[in-house]
């Protein structure tokens, strides 16, 4: 118990001494949780429309495949993707092994199940009387497809947070892929995995309360574009 | 007469099911442009899906709907903002009033005096700019977010205006506004209403025409001399009856097919107001109170409803052949009609 | 204005994303694959800083179990190992994947266990402990997950003739890492073999009043020989096989060596160089 109150205040120190092997973990997890969260949704948000908006063969068996790449452990996909950017795998030459870019993109494996298949049921349950409204006012095909997505954002919203929270916490891709290099790919999540296993609890207890801080700052700043 | 300049709406060999179910069934059917005319019907007869159908919101299983003469189909630049629903059950897009209502003006680029025309709309509907325009989607009554989903129909001045049920689950206030709205629409603009609803005196006093919707078919009658079943077979060979709940019985003859609905022919009625018989077996007596008695102004045709035990029945009958029946709420008479007067459509 | 703060968002997500983009290394880079010990001990961080000024060369490494660093080699994922698994890295010469191995430093392994010692194996030679340990069914805790410490323990067990321990009750295998694996002993009051450096670690942390004490240690056997070892350009072309030469020869030399001996994990020596 003793090294959770010391956790705590070493979270504190941290923040405020602006420590730099702490802040280098800071702005590793962010911008490889963006580039992650940006492809997911990228890739994610289209592939849901299509799947909830329209009907077509195969279009059951697709959501139940993409329901079962929810439960992917990351571990997984971590070795999944090792497979492929190792230098002897099929994409080596792009050398995005011990790189962000690598563990975005399995973050992106990780993350697009979640935002394609939240978004599928969102738009299935989109209310009928909702196209119904937008052709009788006259709006195109185009243009009712576009206040769709627009209707449901903050479903979406919803999505995005929670493939966001995904992203942010798994540890598995990142240190298969990412390998937890010092300065480089030490995210986070791997530093309080390393820090665990050095024995340093406190310090591990302070990362993760940044962490959650982490969390908890993008919530609020999506609650408050809720409120709008 | 209707010409085939005047007709906005035809509609050609229709037919629409749901998932393999047919619900509707419309062979040949024009609306006049500038007309009202009233649908009516049981609930799940098809006035919803004849209107969506309309409304271009739904592609028909069979058939083809000409919109001023040319065949249309949802979507097509012909029809969007000239053709309009309003649901019963109204949807407000996720943000203001005022941009409820600017939505289907600024998918057309018509932005220019915005908030005048957004006035003049909510004025319409008797709802005031200032107070309402900012307010959000989930700030408003049942009965205000109609009038509201209303005024974003009436601001696209729309040649055809479809209404259904509009007035179902509102209160007093809001239905008077709405009915007024409407008829203003047509007023002003030459609006083409179409309306389905259960509110049969609006629909009496104002429609030029009624169309009654009974099992997915249009009974050119109106909703009136339909006797609903269900028909079993009688113990009188060759006949069926539908039962009135106290051993009494309405007995016709077989339908060519079962399933089929009873339309009694009203030119085979007779009246009497005191018991006379007439023994054979095929003669029906339908001895029953009269609730309703209404004016078809459009029309002069007077619609009188009869209680006859446990269910109800509508007849209409041309003002002249009745005038002698004295008849008012209250009073008992008793048709006369023959099993074979009853014809199946 | 919602969606002008959407679109704001978005603009901030991609100027990171660019950002991330851009921040790859230029110059010599050399990557590395060794074994948790070195750094979580703080070794690594230490000596490399000296490497880098002195050679101009950015070392990273990756901290991972000896196996699994063995494959990233294999797999030519990396450029160089420091790895403490002299068996299993000469057969991996052998194998054709690494070339030039070298002998850096050394610690020592220990068996702890519960200062009541129940199985009476303290000052005992390595063999006699560990037969008293099966014969008195005392709770062993093993790692279990085929690390270079978890090979070394398997080897103690075959040096003193006895079958390898899997499914007996008193034998304990955590899957985890060595201080996980110590703390899950304490619980258990068993014996374990550690490596000094975590113990060291371990008994810092309980203020030096630990309830596992040393009890066995010293023997020959117990010595943890590191090495680095260099890729078969045969095996690996695209290896940096001249920075990882260059790498060796900096460990094995006078200055890296001293600053091995120098180095103290809470205040005590832990790693002792031996380059020849």
């Amino acid at each position: 118990m003793d090294f959770l109150l010391s956790g705590f205040i070493k979270a504190i120190e941290l923040l405020i001494s602006g420590d730099s092997y702490t802040w280098s973990a800071v702005a590793a997890t962010l911008k490889v949780s963006s580039i992650s969260m940006l492809l997911s949704l990228g890739a994610g948000l289209p592939c849901g429309f299509i799947l909830g908006y329209f009907n077509f063969r195969g279009k059951r068996a697709l959501r139940t495949v993409l329901d079962t790449l929810l439960a992917l452990p990351t571990v997984f996909i971590g070795l999944l993707v090792y497979a492929f950017i190792s230098s002897k795998g099929p994409m080596g030459s792009f050398n995005l092994l011990f790189t962000l870019t690598g563990i975005a993109v399995g973050q992106t494996i990780l993350a697009f199940p979640i935002v394609a298949a939240i978004t599928a049921s969102i738009i299935e349950n989109i209310d009928p009387g909702l196209k119904l409204t937008l052709i009788s006012l006259g709006a195109g095909k185009r243009n009712t497809i576009l206040t769709c997505l627009w209707e449901v954002r903050y479903g979406i919203l919803a999505a995005a947070v929670t493939a966001y929270g995904r992203v942010l916490t798994e540890v598995g891709i990142s240190m298969m892929v990412g390998g937890n290099i010092k300065w480089h790919t030490r995210t986070m999540t791997t530093a309080i995995a390393l820090e665990t296993g050095k024995g340093m609890f406190s310090n591990g207890i302070a990362l993760g309360l940044i962490l959650i801080l982490i969390a908890f700052t993008v919530n609020l700043s999506l609650s408050f574009l809720r409120k709008k | 007469m209707m010409t085939a300049r005047n007709r906005i709406f035809e509609i050609r060999n229709l037919a629409h099911s749901y998932n393999g179910r047919p619900v509707l069934l419309v062979d040949d059917l024009a609306f006049e442009r500038g007309s009202i005319t009233g649908l009516t019907g049981p609930n799940g007869s098809g006035k919803s899906t004849l209107l969506k159908l309309l409304g271009f919101a739904l592609k028909p299983s069979q058939g083809e709907i000409l919109f001023n003469g040319r065949v249309q189909v949802p979507y097509s630049r012909a029809v969007r903002s000239k053709v309009t629903l309003l649901t019963q059950e109204p949807y407000l897009l996720k943000r203001t009033v005022f941009d409820n209502i600017a939505y289907g003006l600024k998918i057309r680029n018509r932005s220019a005096d915005l908030a005048s025309h957004i006035r003049e709309a909510l004025d319409l509907v008797g709802l005031d700019f200032k107070e309402f325009s900012q307010r959000r989607w989930h700030e408003l009554s049942g009965g205000e977010a109609q009038r509201v989903a209303l005024a974003a129909r009436l601001v696209l001045k729309p040649e055809v205006l479809l209404l259904d049920e509009p007035t179902a689950s509102v209160d007093v206030k809001s239905a008077k506004l709405i009915r007024n709205a409407s008829l203003q629409a047509k007023n002003t603009w030459g609006t083409t209403l179409i309306i389905a609803s259960h509110d049969w005196h609006w629909l009496s006093e104002i429609s030029d025409r009624q169309l009654h919707i009974f099992k997915g078919q249009v009974v050119s009658a109106g909703m009136e001399n339909i006797i609903p079943g269900p028909w079993a077979p009688s113990d009188l060979p060759g006949l069926v009856e539908r039962s009135l709940g106290n051993g009494a019985a309405i007995k016709a003859v077989p339908p060519p097919t079962p399933g089929m609905t009873a339309l009694i022919n009203i030119d085979h009625i007779h009246f009497k107001t005191c018991d006379t018989h007439d023994d054979s077996v095929d003669e029906n007596h339908l001895t029953g109170m009269v609730t309703r008695l209404i004016l078809e102004r459009k029309t002069g045709d007077i619609l009188i409803t009869l209680s006859i035990h446990d269910i109800q029945l509508t007849f209409k009958f041309p003002s002249n052949t009745i005038s002698n029946l004295e008849l008012f709420p209250g009073k008992t008479i008793t048709l006369c009609f023959s099993a074979r007067h009853i014809e199946w459509i | 204005m919602i969606r002008k703060s959407f679109v704001l968002i978005a603009a901030l997500a991609a100027a990171l994303s660019l950002f991330a983009g851009t921040a790859s290394w230029a110059g010599q880079s050399l990557m590395m694959a060794t074994t948790t010990s070195t750094d979580n001990t703080g070794l690594l961080d230490y000596l490399i800083p000296y490497f880098e000024k002195e050679t101009g060369i950015e070392l990273k490494w990756t901290a991972t179990g000896t196996g699994k660093a063995l494959k990233l080699g294999e797999r030519c994922d990396v450029d160089v190992l420091l790895v403490h698994a002299p068996g299993a890295e000469k057969a991996y010469i052998k194998k054709g994947f690494g070339k030039d191995r070298k002998e850096i430093m050394y610690n020592d392994f220990v068996i702890i266990g519960p200062d009541s010692d129940p199985a009476g194996i303290k000052g005992k030679s390595i063999s006699d402990a560990l037969l008293a340990v099966k014969s008195k069914q005392a709770i062993f805790v093993s790692r279990g997950d085929d690390s270079g410490t978890n090979k070394k323990e398997k080897l103690l067990w075959k040096d003193a003739g006895i079958s390898l321990p899997d499914k007996e009750k008193w034998y304990v295998q955590t899957g985890q890492g060595m201080l996980a694996s110590i703390n899950v002993c304490e619980e258990r009051k068993g014996y374990t073999m550690t490596d000094r450096g975590t113990y060291i670690k371990y008994q810092s942390q309980k203020g030096g009043n630990a309830p596992l004490k040393v009890l066995v240690e010293g023997d020959q056997i117990l010595l943890n020989q590191y090495s680095v070892l260099t890729l078969d350009p045969k095996n690996c072309p695209n290896a940096k096989y001249d920075l990882a030469m260059k790498y060796l020869n900096w460990m094995a030399g006078e200055n890296a060596q001293n600053l091995v001996r120098d180095f103290r994990l809470l205040g005590k020596k832990l790693f002792i160089p031996n380059a020849k």
